[in-house]
């Protein structure tokens, strides 16, 4: 009997290759024909936000040493905009300067140290515009958004209340506060990059390049240039991180694929690190107000929450922090959110890490610690008594939903009773010591559209598992294996996998804490069609010892095939029969028995921090988060995810931050010392406490994503802590010590 | 990146020589490597002095004598530095990160460029890179540059931490040069911002520094390197205090203070160690002697909060040391 890994503690399977540098990333491929080097292909960013290039000077790059070609507006390589798809426009097609940072010229040299200093030597001259870059002052557009996203704005009141005004206006206890949340970067660790490369008559093209959907970054390139999306292969088994950044493509890609054509030969593009803050889209600024209207006892009667987020006129992300917060969280009779939106001539942006859930969260659960300050409420109680069993407005409830247990579960682990109601009542030497909680949410459902898997059964007794996922260091490639393995019921070390290459049957993206719910069907799909391949070849083939039996005498149970008296392990059934292996592909897809349901995972965040009482630097110094998203399948790699997600909710707290200049459309930070994430050093021990409860409805295993949901909620936690330390609410991030003196 | 000659000599009096105008000596790496690709500084000459037999941390009559060329994490894990100069091991633990403390250099570390993000950018204007452009930090993003010695051309804060303990210490840097050696005080050796930020030091052309000595005394035993900082490690000080105090009995017999992250070069506060000279160790003394620490800050508008920090970093610095008694 194998014992199934799910829900074990299992090491990643391509950790070893991660850790001793045997791991490919996109810019560690060589070329395939080691006698033609690729070429190294160097950007060059505007120095205005607005405007347009008058002339530009390229002859002293083109003459530096090494140099090939220098391709700018002036000397173009014919790439198309691919609305809907990224950015609105295609670089070095036209001379207008769009945001500050913008790709303006690329250089291609024989080494990448000579692309670089021949990139210098490009002298521009710009038509200036002043630029629109502040947030608070330039017009509000209602939203709309692009087609297919919910709807930006909307109302739900109880039968007999004219508006959310009137709501408001009758609840007994009313709290309002206003936040803002500066641009984040999603700072994957590995810059974008690319490796192109051509066939011999150009008709096909390989691209190394990280992608979280490997099949869409591949068919958004071929648009861009001009090809059929079947003669692009996009191969990317690591990716060093995506957090929103590889979700489409930027336009490296098919920069350096228009110039491997061109010159006929490999062209590798790395992005300098200070161009990956402008070329690469990051999290818009935003400004929200939250409105809360209860009763004395702490029951939600109204919410309103209206936000006013930068949108890049280059597109591509409209910020919608209240869909998944303030309109599904709590039991409300009256719910109004208006998703505004700013139009700004700021780089592009991209759905980062939670894009609109851990904003929308931070400002929600913040509303939600003053609303218990207002009552007299504990917050856990608070939130308990505004429990929602199905969204406001409809009659739709949960698939499976536990946040209540993660409260009280979380409260109990962490010690939540010997909180004090009272700020700044508990004081350790230098440092004034406070408790802070918040609810975490996050959609947890499965992708609508058809996922694929492919499952080889080989006959040394070996499976092979292979969908087009990407592996962005989450583990996906791990969970086709545990998948497989649990599917097959043969030990995981017979079980390998492979993701990230467009070569495989298309595979769950890894958006929107999706992949994991999508994956598992589509194996288990593909386990099913491989035994019936397998049955199919034992019955008619004439060297196996069941051909001639009915298929139906034949079972498969745990790696044998089993009928007609016998029992066999299907390695032993392929060799006999002389087939090396047998395989079967299989696509899975949500069916009727999703439909009228909510698919949300659920968390909940208890938080201490200490403030130094001298010189204010908030340090969080305990965490605990316990978490309902079903079916845990990898307990090492989930609780590595959330770990990873609280550690940006800390970040979200108290450090990230590029400021703008207003009039210059510069960013401050270009590199990860001047735009901070969290070091070990700011990070405690996280204590992740699962559930483990198995949804009944999302799929068989009852596994739902879980992927941001540790980034939902936790700056709220953490602000809240703070709150409790010393009696200060700051609801401008991040939260910095000048805050707090 | 741009060509330049490259020389590995194994002499001082070599190195000097091969160096001139316009010339990078070369010992860690972590800012001139850096600063070189971002095309900020674009030496025609590179002198790789890490054969130079600039080593040693050795403790004697006069005091700490330590060599150019030895490491960040070298001197901090030192015994010897740790039991009589614990705010030096602390305000190099407290620098860079591991990998870079392995690496840079002593001598390197003093000389080390301003992380004014404008100074980094060559699409900006700068007076310190390109004299006579201009300062973009006045009114750019400024929340951590300098609010002490600053001038209109210049609001670059010094970024060493080391060399704020050593200030305080009343250290003094070696010299050698075609033209012989000479030593200096580490004060003196920095020179405000004024009209030409460009000069950010009195060293000569050519000239190297060898070694440094950090004088014995009845208060460096006593002492604490605090910095302050949005995150626990890996970040520049907004603020920062070398503290080191002489004791008789409860009383402060004499005090040495300098100050990180507000300056435009280390910060000796010879009124706060005179108000604390003499009097008891209590939070009073502390508040009162450090009322003047700010004084003649010019704040701008990201940093306005720098005079206060300051303030409390000090009075901290001294809690920390008063208890630690």
């Amino acid at each position: 009997m194998t014992v199934s890994p799910v829900g074990r503690d299992i090491d990643r399977i391509d950790g070893r290759a991660k850790v001793t540098g045997a791991a490919r990333y996109s810019a560690d491929y060589p070329a395939s024909n080691p006698a033609v080097q690729p070429a190294h292909a160097y950007l060059v960013t505007s120095t205005i936000a607005r405007g347009s290039i008058t002339a530009m000077d390229t002859v002293a790059a083109q003459n530096a040493p090494g140099v090939i070609q220098v391709y700018s507006p002036f000397n173009r390589l014919g790439l198309r905009a691919v609305p809907g798809a990224g950015e609105n426009y295609a670089p070095l097609e036209d001379t207008q300067i769009r945001f500050r940072g913008q790709i303006i010229a690329m250089v291609v040299a024989e080494r990448s140290e000579q692309a670089r200093d021949a990139a210098r030597l490009v002298r521009t001259s710009y038509d200036e515009q002043p630029p629109r870059l502040s947030l608070a002052d330039e017009p509000r557009v209602p939203a709309t958004g692009p087609p297919g996203v919910p709807a930006p704005s909307s109302t739900v009141l109880a039968p007999g209340v004219p508006s959310i005004e009137a709501a408001l206006a009758a609840s007994a206890v009313v709290v309002e506060a206003s936040f803002h949340q500066p641009m984040q970067h999603p700072v994957a660790m590995e810059p974008h990059s690319v490796l192109a490369e051509w066939n011999s008559d150009q008709t096909q093209l390989t691209l190394h390049s990280g992608a979280q959907l490997p099949h869409t970054s591949a068919m958004v390139a071929a648009m861009r240039l001009g090809v059929a999306p079947a003669a692009v292969r996009l191969i990317a088994p690591y990716v060093g991180g995506g957090f929103g950044s590889r979700v489409f493509p930027w336009f490296d890609a098919a920069l350096a694929a228009a110039a491997a054509r061109q010159l006929n030969r490999p062209v590798m593009l790395v992005l300098a690190r200070e161009q990956v803050f402008t070329v690469v889209g990051h999290r818009s600024a935003v400004d929200q107000r939250i409105t809360l209207g209860a009763s004395r006892d702490g029951v939600l009667n109204a919410v309103r929450h209206v936000s006013d987020a930068a949108v890049p006129f280059v597109g591509y992300r409209w910020m919608q922090p209240a869909v998944d917060t303030s309109a599904v969280l709590y039991k409300i009779p009256n719910v109004e959110f208006d998703q505004r939106h700013v139009m700004l001539d700021v780089p592009p942006t991209c759905a980062m890490r939670a894009p609109n859930e851990a904003p929308g969260a931070f400002a929600l659960e913040t509303a939600m610690d003053e609303l218990a300050v207002a009552t007299g409420l504990d917050p856990v109680a608070l939130r308990l008594r505004n429990y929602a069993t199905v969204a406001p407005g409809t009659d739709r409830g949960w698939s499976s939903k536990h946040l209540d247990d993660c409260y009280r579960i979380g409260a109990r682990r962490f010690g939540w009773s010997a909180r004090r109601a009272t700020p700044r009542s508990r004081v350790d030497g230098q440092w004034l010591v406070g408790m802070g909680m918040a609810s975490a949410i996050y959609p947890g459902g499965r992708r609508p559209e058809p996922i694929q898997a492919r499952i080889q059964l080989r006959d040394d007794d070996t499976a092979l598992v292979s969908s087009a996922t990407a592996d962005t260091g989450t583990g996906a490639t791990t969970l086709l294996a545990i998948t497989g393995a649990h599917g097959l019921g043969i030990p995981l070390r017979r079980v390998s996998s492979e993701a990230g290459d467009t070569a495989l049957p298309q595979g769950a993206p890894s958006v929107g804490s999706t992949a994991a719910a999508s994956t598992v069907p589509a194996v288990e799909a593909a386990v099913t069609a491989v035994v019936a391949a397998l049955i199919q070849e034992a019955v008619t083939n004439p060297q196996s010892p069941w051909h001639g039996t009915d298929s139906g005498d034949l079972t498969y149970v745990n790696g044998q095939l089993r009928g007609a008296g016998r029992a066999m392990p299907f390695g032993r059934l392929l060799t006999t029969i002389g087939r090396r292996s047998v395989e079967a592909t299989a696509t899975a897809q949500p069916g009727p028995e999703v439909a009228g349901y909510h698919f949300h995972s659920f968390g909940a965040h208890f938080c201490e921090v200490r403030v130094n009482r001298h010189t204010g630097e908030p340090r969080v110094t305990r965490f605990t988060t316990v978490v309902d998203a079903g079916r845990i399948v990898n307990a090492q790699a989930a609780r590595s995810q959330l770990v990873g997600g609280v550690i940006f909710g800390i970040g979200h707290a108290l450090l990230e931050d590029n400021p703008l200049e207003l009039d210059t459309g510069r960013l401050a930070a270009g590199n990860l010392a001047d735009y901070m994430v969290p070091v070990n050093a700011d990070i405690p021990d996280i204590d992740i406490h699962f559930l483990d409860r198995p949804d009944p409805v999302v799929n068989n295993l009852g596994a739902r994503g879980l992927g941001e949901l540790g980034t939902v909620g936790s700056a709220a936690a953490v602000g809240n802590a703070i709150y409790n330390a010393t009696g200060k609410r700051i609801r401008d991030l991040p939260i910095t010590l000048d805050k707090l003196l | 990146m741009r060509a330049y000659t490259f020389t590995q000599p194994r002499a001082v009096r070599e190195a000097v020589t091969q160096a001139g105008t316009d010339t990078a000596f070369l010992a860690g790496g972590t800012t001139l490597v850096d600063l070189m690709k971002l095309d900020v500084m674009t030496p025609a000459r590179v002198v790789d002095i890490n054969r130079l037999p600039l080593r040693g941390i050795k403790l004697d009559r006069d005091g700490l004598h330590i060599g150019a060329l030895e490491r960040m994490s070298d001197v901090a894990a030192d015994r010897n530095v740790r039991r009589d100069y614990p705010m030096i091991a602390q305000a190099l633990q407290l620098s860079a990160s591991a990998q870079l403390r392995n690496m840079a250099s002593i001598g390197g570390n003093l000389l080390q460029r301003t992380r004014c993000g404008y100074f980094r950018d060559v699409s900006t204007p700068c007076n310190k890179r390109e004299p006579g452009t201009g300062c973009a930090a006045l009114t750019g993003i400024n929340r951590t540059h300098a609010i002490l010695g600053t001038s209109d051309a210049c609001v670059a804060t010094h970024p060493s931490d080391l060399a704020v303990a050593l200030v305080a210490l009343g250290t003094h840097v070696h010299l050698v040069s075609g033209r012989g050696t000479r030593t200096v005080p580490l004060d003196g050796f920095y020179a405000l911002p004024g009209s030409t930020p460009d000069v950010e030091n009195v060293l000569r052309p050519g000239e190297l520094i060898t070694g440094i000595t950090v004088p014995r005394s009845m208060w460096a035993a006593n002492s604490v390197y605090l910095k302050i900082r949005d995150r626990q490690s890996y970040e520049f000080a907004l603020t920062s205090a070398a503290v080191a105090i002489e004791w008789r009995g409860r009383t402060i017999r004499s005090a040495r203070i300098a100050a990180g992250g507000v300056g435009t070069k280390p910060w000796r506060l010879p009124a706060v160690e005179r108000a604390l000279t003499g009097r008891p160790a209590t939070p009073d003394v502390f508040e009162s002697a450090v009322r003047t620490a700010a004084d003649g800050a010019r704040p701008l508008p990201h940093n306005g909060f720098k005079p206060a920090l300051l303030r409390r970093t000090l009075v901290r610095a001294l809690t920390v040391l008063a208890e630690s008694r």
